[in-house]
């Protein structure tokens, strides 16, 4: 029997096209696997099916009658566990599965306590959790975090569906053993679950339902019995990319810029890997899995614990930011609108606060009519469209805003330059845009670049070479002539370290 | 695509002039209260009345621009009115008990109001602390340290040669407005034309940002607590010289006026949004409201309660505009 039907999902956000007619159909007391890319639509799929999106187009059946998806009331029967555990780390186990405690039957005008606990413990009992009622949600392990969170959903008792987003990420292997013996009994139960995830390997101990997302359409399902690994990565990653349409710096390299001997950090062990000018070098791996950190440390942003940079032929001194953007090291965060823009603040101000040393040659007052120059310099050649150079950068696109930050970046003149997901949620044809712009630094300014990218196309367009992170190690290495999705995307989720483990020959890793 | 763009460029043309709308905001506020005041009073507008409240602009104005400063970082300093009192004290009593030259005594106490500052600042950046928090502390420590010198004692005996600087006026302009002005001038050029000022900005925008953009910013934080600590000092030095004695009571009361006069002119207690005019205006604002108040025959005990009210007001209706500006 089916429990939930959505047909047709269409969802737009200015520029991509995240959702176009996706069908989904969960039967009852089945476990149906999500996977695809980052940026494959999970996400924003789930979001529609917990009313926190509202789709374009399309409908949701739950069984078998049609819901309204903008009425709340539809998602009564979707219990929701989100991938950022949002629990209240100071109140008590008992008090996050009830809050707001008047649907939990506790709708006294006092609180009672000994009544909330007791309501609590059979929830326990039946995800097994190792906590007790009273105990504070922000010192029990992650593993019963992550339960409690599931408990939450369950205790919304009329739910048909429950939705996992990536529940796994932050468990270790004993901890995950737990969670599917839970699902194991809601299963038994006749409830169905929607398994939201990244890694391959748990859709076939789940061993149910898979559907594949690709750019936002269904790229393939089917009963995990039928099919297998390659099956799934082969829909994962689709077409072959159009070769005439790389970005790869064509020119020969230059000398060695950068070079990293078993850097150790938080978040990341002993990772060894050089660079040259004029290369773009690409990062590729999870989220999470220690990319950014690596490149924060050589930058001085995190501190670092072990191990040794060369840079252009010395030792590396890791010190602050301010020090490796002298030195010609400069960094790109992920987060635009966090780590990157001064939101209130003009273009020109945005611009000019990197290049100090241009504008304000004394080192104290800014010259006017060289603040002028450059900003005007930047906004030309990286073609920012915007009314005026005063405008507050936040109104800005977010394109527009990444073109301003490159930019100034540029005009810096680095000699090596991370970039950091510098395409995240821009459209497709400011992308192209920065594609050309990193091939042209590379090319003609002859600078090393490092790209971090969770799109794995665009690591292959642009990269003259790949490394890929799991769990902040270095598992492998792709040259330009194996660079292709399946060979990175296995290597990605960590399913080419057991291959190549087991096989007792380590090829990728150099 | 070319509509959504240029429909982009419009919004964000009014945007650019935000900044400057918000203090034409003030400035219209001021207009209307001004003039509204000139019908309210007979004796709004004359030299005598206008001479007292420029005088009093004067040092709420001073500590408005310090205080401001702070404020575009994202920090607030409490401790201001008690840096304030202790260079008040300690440059009387230099002129007083050990008869240093005049200007070296003011020097002096200058050089204290900065020293305090950087104190400030220093231990909020060195030991990452809530600058609200930190200051209610040293501002206790800073008023003991006062009572210490002075053990609850005014100082009296200020020779006339250095009182005139309080009281004195220059072509019929008050000396300390003068002084204000050239605080006011500082401010400007240091927040507008100058790295420093930039990196001020940018790090009461976004402290991340500011770090990875190679902002030192502890650097620039415990600088903008020694301007504002010498400007703080400087209140309180021309106002031991313009009640002839330095009371230990000096800079008690601008704290709260000193915050409130930035917020009315626009700075944004969370950072990086807002200019020292607007401190400046904010203080005039409120110089003319209090001034109003007591011409206006408003019962003494009542008139504390309309300052607190217009304090209020004035926020709310910034926090309106900001929400209207967004949408």
């Amino acid at each position: 029997m089916i429990v939930l039907h959505a047909k047709g999902i269409t969802k737009k956000f200015p520029g991509v096209v995240a959702l176009d007619k996706v069908d989904l159909m969960v039967e009852s007391g089945e476990v149906h696997c999500v996977v695809g890319e980052n940026g494959a639509g999970k996400s924003t799929l789930v979001k529609i099916l917990t009313g926190l999106y509202l789709a374009e187009e399309g409908s949701l059946y739950i069984d078998g009658k049609e819901v309204d998806l903008r009425s709340s009331h539809t998602f009564r029967a979707v219990a929701y566990v989100p991938q950022e555990l949002n629990l209240f780390g100071d109140l008590t186990v008992a008090e996050n599965l009830f809050a707001p405690f008047d649907k939990a039957g506790l709708n006294a005008v006092f609180f009672n306590r000994k009544k909330c606990e007791r309501a609590t413990l059979p929830y326990i009992e039946k995800l097994q959790m190792r906590v007790k009622p009273n105990d504070i949600a922000k010192t029990i392990p992650v593993a019963d975090q992550q339960l409690l969170q599931v408990a939450r959903a369950l205790s919304n008792e009329n739910f048909k569906i429950l939705i996992l987003d990536e529940p796994t990420s932050s468990l270790t292997k004993r901890e995950i053993e737990r969670l599917f013996a839970v699902i194991d009994i809601l299963k038994k139960e006749g409830k169905s679950i929607i398994f939201i995830t990244h890694k391959l390997e748990e859709v076939f101990e789940l061993n149910d339902a898979v559907t594949v997302l690709r750019n936002g359409v269904v790229a393939g399902n089917a009963r995990v019995k039928d099919i297998t690994l390659d099956w799934i990565i082969k829909r994962m990653t689709g077409t072959e990319i159009d070769l005439n349409q790389l970005y790869r710096p064509a020119k020969p390299l230059g000398e060695k810029i950068l070079e990293v001997n078993n850097l150790s950090g938080f978040g990341f062990e002993d990772v060894s890997f050089s660079l040259r000018e004029g290369e773009i070098l690409g990062f590729a791996g999870l989220v999470g899995a220690g990319r950014s950190e690596i490149m924060q440390t050589i930058f001085g942003y995190l501190p670092e614990k072990r191990g040794e940079v060369v840079f252009r032929g010395s030792k590396w001194k890791f010190r602050d930011p301010a020090y490796s953007i002298t030195q010609g090291l400069i960094y790109l965060s992920e987060e635009r609108k966090t780590h990157g823009i001064l939101p209130h603040m003009s273009i020109r101000d945005n611009i000019g606060v990197l290049l100090q040393r241009k504008v304000a040659p004394g080192g104290i007052i800014i010259n006017k009519r060289l603040d002028t120059k450059v900003t005007k310099k930047v906004m030309q050649e990286y073609n920012v469209k915007a009314a005026s150079s005063e405008v507050e950068i936040m109104y800005l696109s977010g394109g527009n805003q990444q073109k301003v930050l490159i930019g100034r970046t540029m005009e810096a003149a680095p000699r090596v330059l991370f970039l950091d997901e510098p395409t995240r949620g821009i459209d497709v044809k400011t992308k192209e845009e920065i594609y050309r712009i990193m091939k042209r630094i590379a090319e003609e300014n002859r600078a090393g670049i490092i790209l971090i990218s969770s799109e794995l196309e665009e690591l292959i367009k642009c990269a003259n070479r790949i490394i890929t992170i799991y769990n902040g190690r270095m598992i492998g290495e792709f040259q330009e002539n194996q660079l292709n999705m399946e060979n990175v995307l296995s290597s990605v989720i960590g399913i080419a370290r057991a291959r190549t483990n087991s096989g007792g020959e380590n090829e990728a890793i150099k | 695509m070319k509509l959504s763009n240029s429909k982009i460029q419009g919004l964000a043309g009014i945007a650019r002039n935000r900044s400057l709308g918000q203090l034409t905001g003030v400035i219209g506020a001021l207009v209307i209260i001004f003039g509204a005041s000139c019908f309210i009073s007979e004796n709004f507008l004359t030299e005598y009345n206008l001479t007292i409240m420029a005088r009093d602009l004067a040092f709420v104005g001073i500590v408005a621009i310090a205080q401001g400063l702070l404020l575009l970082l994202g920090d607030i300093d409490i401790s201001i009115g008690a840096i304030a009192g202790l260079c008040g004290v300690l440059t009387a009593k230099l002129l007083v008990d050990a008869h240093l030259n005049p200007a070296l005594a003011m020097i002096a106490g200058l050089l204290a109001g900065g020293l305090l500052g950087c104190v400030n600042g220093l231990l909020i950046t060195t030991f990452n602390l809530n600058s609200l928090v930190l200051t209610i502390g040293t501002q206790t420590a800073f008023t003991g340290l006062n009572l210490v010198i002075t053990k609850g004692r005014t100082i009296t005996g200020l020779a006339e040669s250095v009182t005139f600087l309080g009281s004195g006026t220059v072509f019929g302009i008050p000396i300390p407005v003068i002084f204000m002005i050239g605080v006011f001038l500082i401010g400007l050029f240091l927040t507008t034309k100058t790295v420093f000022g930039r990196q001020l900005y940018a790090i009461g925008n976004s402290r991340e940002a500011a770090k990875i953009v190679g902002i030192k910013e502890q650097k620039v934080r415990v600088t903008a607590y020694a301007i504002s600590g010498t400007f703080s000092g400087l209140a309180g030095i021309l106002m031991a010289f313009r009640l002839i004695s330095a009371q230990t009571s000096i800079g008690q009361s601008w704290v709260l006026p000193s915050i409130a006069a930035p917020v009315i002119g626009g700075i944004a207690t969370t950072g990086g949004i807002g200019s020292i005019a607007g401190a400046l205006l904010g203080g005039a604002m409120m110089g003319v409201i209090g001034n109003i108040i007591v011409l206006g025959r408003v019962d003494v005990y009542w008139q504390q309660v309309f300052n607190g009210f217009i304090v209020v007001a004035a926020i709310t209706i910034d926090s309106l505009s900001r929400r209207i500006g967004k949408k």
